[in-house]
C-alpha cells in the first residue's frame, strides 16, 4: 500500500495552520513524522483519520481517494486516554467492536495483544488501578486490537521504562516486518532513526524536509567535515579556522568534542587536508561529518523557534 | 447503526453496572414501598383517618376506663349536664366538686388534670396545673357550654331542641356529573408529574453532560472519534443516559404506584390525588414527558462537549438551566388557568410542550389535532436537537482548554457550513 498526502491545507477560523502538507508512506517502511510542538503533526493526523476535514488537497491510497472508514486503522494519540473506571478487557472489546470486529473475535484479539504486551494479568482490572507504564501498554494494545493495516503511533515511548520500551520496540519492528503501513511521530529522534526509513519534518504547517532518511543524512553530511586538535580548545580552534582557513571552510556547528566545518564552494576536501598538514596543529579528529537526525531536525526547524 | 448500538450497550453498562446507581435505585424503590406499606403494620389512623389495627379485648377497655384523666367541675348556675360532658370528652372521667377550693386543690395536687367552675350560663373558669401547647380543653368546654345553654333555653320555653337542630342542619346531597375533565382532582397528578419530569431533565441531563465531558477530560475521545462517527457517539451516549434515567425513575415510581395500589384501602384513598393516576394521563406523560426529556438530554450532551473539565459544566449548562426553570415555573403557574392563551401557546413549543401539553390533556380541553401537531413539533425538534448536538459535539470534542461559548460554537458551525 502507498499512502500519499498531497497539498493538504487547513484553517481554523481565519488562521491557516497547514499550508500544503505533502508526504508519502509505503507498507513495510515506517515514516517518521517530525515537528516541533504546534507544528501541525496532530492536525495532519486528524485529517488523515477524517476527524477534521481538509480545506484543500487530497489523501490517496494506492492512487485512489483514501476513506479511513473502509480500512482498519490503529491510532495511538499523543493525548492518551481510555476509561479509568472500566476494566481493561471491557474497553478493549468496546474499541474493537467499534472498529467493526465481532465480539468473540474482539475478545480473542484483545487477549492476544494483552499477552503480547505482557499485561494480560490486568485484563479484569480497572484501568485506573494500573501503573502509568502498564496503562500505556494497554493503550497500545487497544490501538492494535483491531489488527490494523495502517498504524499511527504518536509518541508511543513516552512514559515507558527501558524494559517496556524494548517490548514496544519489538512490537513496532514486528508491525513493520508484517508489512503494515506505519506512521511514527516522536520527539525522541533515536527511536525514529531506529524504525523509520523515511521522514517528513513539518514546521509551521508545511513540510520542510521529506524523503529517505539515509539519503537525507548523506546530503546533510556532504561537504561537511569534523575537526578537533590536541592542544587547542574548541574556541581557539574556531578562531584559528576562521583566520587561517576561512577562504576554504566555514564553521557550521560545534559539538562537545569537535567543530563541524563546511567546505566553501569550489573547495574540495583534498585542498583543506593539504593546508591542515602544512599548519602547525596536531590533528586529533578529522573526517566526514555524519549528522544525527537530531542535528538535521535542529538545523531545519530550530533556528526559527 | 451498528456502531450506535455498540456505544449504547457500552454506555448502558456504565450506568447499570455501577453499584452506586443500582443500590440507589433499589433503596429509593424500597423506601417508597415501605412507607406505603406502613399503615398495614402501624396504627396511622391519626394521619390517615383509617383504623386498621384491631381493638384490644374488653378487659383492656376497662383498664382504659381506669386510666382516663380526671376532670373536676363545679356548677354554680345549675346548667351543666354530665352526659354532654362525657360525649364531648370521651377520654375523661368527670367528677362534681363541692366548691371552688376543692377544684383548685385537686388541680394543684395534680390529682385532677383540669377543673372547670361554671359561673354563669355563658361563663366559666378553667384551672390547669401546666398548660401544654396541645391543651384544647377550653375549646371542648366552649362547645359543651353552648349545648347546655341551648338545652336549658329550649326546656324553659317548651321548644323541641331536635326539631330546631334538624331545621338548621338540613343535610344536602350532591351528585357531581363531570362530563369532560375534573381539573380539581387531576391538578395534583399534573403538579406531581411536572415536577417529576423537571427532576428527570435536570438530574439526568446533568449526568449526561458529565459523561460527555469526562470523555474529553480523560482523553478517551481522542480514540473514539477516530473509531466511529460523532453521531453514533452522541446519540449512543444520550440515549443510554436517557434509558438509565427512565429505568431508575420507572423502578422507583413503579414500586411506589404498586405499593400504593396494594395499600390504597389502608390509606383511605388519601394519596389518590397524587398516586392514583389514570392510564390516559400516564400515556400522555410517556409521550410528552419522555419526548421533552430526550430533547433536553441532547442539548445537555452538546453543552457537555463545550467544556473540557467537569467543574465547568455548571457554567456551560446555565443558559439551558434558565430555560428549563422558566418553563417549569410557567407550567406550574398556568395549571390554574389550563385553557388560557399562554398555556395554549406554550403547549406547542418544544421547550415547554413536555409539561404544558400533557397538563392540557389531563386537565383542559384540547383537540386531537393539537395533540398530534404538538407531538410532531416535539419529535422533529428532538431530532434536530440531536443533529445539532452531534455537530456541536464534533466541533467541541477535540478543542481543549477554555470552555467554548454556545454562541461561538453556533457561529463556528454556521461558518463551516
Amino acid at each position: 500500500m502507498r499512502l500519499e498526502v498531497k497539498d493538504i491545507r487547513k484553517s481554523f477560523g481565519e488562521k491557516e495552520v497547514l499550508h500544503g502538507v505533502n508526504f508519502q508512506v509505503v507498507s513495510g517502511k515506517a515514516l517518521g513524522l517530525l515537528g516541533r510542538n504546534g507544528a501541525g503533526k496532530t492536525t495532519t493526523i486528524r485529517i488523515l483519520m477524517d476527524v477534521f476535514h481538509a480545506d484543500k488537497g487530497e489523501i490517496l491510497l494506492d492512487g485512489r481517494k483514501f476513506n479511513p472508514a473502509k480500512h482498519q486503522i490503529g491510532y495511538l494519540p499523543e493525548e492518551r486516554g481510555l476509561y479509568p473506571k472500566r476494566t481493561v478487557m471491557d474497553q478493549m472489546i468496546y474499541l474493537a467492536t467499534l472498529r467493526g470486529m465481532k465480539t468473540a473475535e474482539a475478545k480473542g484479539s484483545a487477549a492476544k495483544w494483552l499477552e503480547r504486551l505482557e499485561v494480560s494479568e490486568y485484563a479484569d482490572r480497572k484501568l485506573e488501578t494500573l501503573s502509568k507504564g502498564n496503562q500505556q501498554k494497554v493503550q497500545l494494545a487497544a490501538t492494535l486490537v483491531c489488527n490494523p493495516e495502517i498504524v499511527i503511533l504518536d509518541e508511543p515511548f513516552s512514559g515507558l521504562d527501558p524494559v517496556n520500551s524494548q517490548i514496544l520496540k519489538d512490537v513496532v519492528n514486528e508491525l513493520i516486518a508484517d508489512n503494515r503501513l506505519v506512521i511514527f511521530s516522536s520527539h525522541q529522534m533515536s527511536y525514529v532513526e531506529e524504525f523509520c526509513d523515511n521522514i517528513a519534518i513539518i514546521d509551521h504547517g508545511q513540510v520542510v524536509l521529506a524523503g529517505e532518511l539515509k539519503e537525507i543524512k548523506r546530503e546533510y553530511g556532504r561537504n561537511r567535515l569534523i575537526l578537533a586538535t590536541q592542544d587547542d580548545s574548541l574556541e581557539a580552534l574556531a578562531e584559528k579556522t576562521e583566520k587561517e582557513w576561512g577562504e576554504l571552510v566555514s564553521i557550521s556547528g560545534r559539538k562537545k568534542e569537535f567543530l563541524i566545518l563546511e567546505l566553501r564552494e569550489g573547495t574540495d576536501r583534498k585542498d583543506f587536508m593539504e593546508r591542515l598538514v602544512r599548519s602547525d596543529v596536531e590533528v586529533e579528529k578529522f573526517g566526514s561529518y555524519e549528522p544525527s537526525l537530531n542535528d538535521i531536525f535542529v538545523s531545519k526547524v530550530g533556528e526559527e523557534g | 447503526m451498528k456502531k450506535f448500538t455498540t456505544v449504547l450497550k457500552f454506555e448502558l453498562k456504565e450506568y447499570l453496572g455501577n453499584k452506586t446507581f443500582m443500590i440507589l435505585t433499589v433503596l429509593l424503590a424500597a423506601l417508597g414501598a415501605i412507607l406505603l406499606f406502613l399503615p398495614r403494620f402501624v396504627d396511622m389512623s391519626g394521619f390517615t383517618g383509617v383504623t386498621v389495627m384491631e381493638k384490644e379485648t374488653s378487659g383492656d377497655e376497662e383498664k382504659a376506663e381506669e386510666e382516663k384523666d380526671l376532670f373536676l367541675y363545679l356548677d354554680q348556675s345549675a346548667i351543666v349536664r354530665e352526659e354532654v360532658l362525657e360525649a364531648v370528652f370521651p377520654e375523661v372521667k368527670w367528677q362534681k366538686a363541692a366548691d371552688e377550693a376543692e377544684v383548685i386543690a385537686a388541680v394543684e395536687s395534680q390529682e385532677a388534670e383540669a377543673g372547670f367552675v361554671v359561673t354563669g350560663p355563658g361563663s366559666y373558669e378553667y384551672y390547669v396545673f401546666n398548660k401544654t401547647m396541645a391543651d384544647h380543653n377550653t375549646a371542648g368546654f366552649d362547645q359543651a357550654m353552648k349545648a347546655f345553654y341551648r338545652m336549658d333555653t329550649c326546656e324553659k320555653n317548651g321548644w323541641d331542641l331536635e326539631e330546631i337542630a334538624a331545621m338548621y342542619d338540613i343535610p344536602v346531597t350532591v351528585t357531581e356529573n363531570v362530563l369532560n375533565k375534573d381539573s380539581e382532582s387531576n391538578y395534583w397528578y399534573c403538579y406531581f408529574l411536572v415536577i417529576l419530569v423537571f427532576m428527570l431533565i435536570v438530574y439526568y441531563g446533568q449526568m449526561i453532560a458529565v459523561s460527555v465531558t469526562n470523555e474529553k477530560s480523560n482523553r478517551a475521545i481522542e480514540v473514539l472519534v477516530t473509531s466511529t462517527s460523532p453521531n453514533s457517539l452522541l446519540f449512543g451516549k444520550v440515549i443510554a443516559g436517557a434509558i438509565a434515567g427512565v429505568f431508575q425513575m420507572g423502578v422507583v415510581l413503579g414500586a411506589v404506584l404498586i405499593a400504593y395500589q396494594m395499600n390504597r384501602e389502608q390509606w383511605g384513598g388519601m394519596l389518590d390525588m397524587l398516586l392514583h393516576i389514570p392510564g390516559e394521563v400516564l400515556l400522555a406523560f410517556a409521550f410528552f414527558g419522555l419526548g421533552g426529556y430526550l430533547f433536553y438530554a441532547f442539548l445537555y450532551g452538546a453543552m457537555g462537549a463545550l467544556v473540557s473539565k467537569t467543574e465547568d459544566i455548571s457554567k456551560s449548562v446555565s443558559g439551558l438551566m434558565m430555560v428549563i426553570m422558566i418553563v417549569y415555573f410557567f407550567s406550574l403557574l398556568q395549571l390554574t388557568n389550563i385553557d388560557g392563551e399562554i398555556i395554549r401557546v406554550l403547549s406547542f413549543l418544544p421547550v415547554s410542550s413536555y409539561s404544558t401539553m400533557f397538563a392540557r390533556i389531563a386537565m383542559g380541553t384540547v383537540a386531537p389535532w393539537e395533540i398530534i401537531l404538538s407531538f410532531l413539533i416535539l419529535a422533529v425538534s428532538t431530532g434536530a436537537a440531536g443533529i445539532l448536538g452531534a455537530k456541536i459535539y464534533r466541533m467541541g470534542t477535540l478543542r481543549y482548554g477554555n470552555p467554548i461559548k454556545i454562541t461561538t460554537a453556533l457561529k463556528s458551525l454556521k461558518k463551516s457550513e
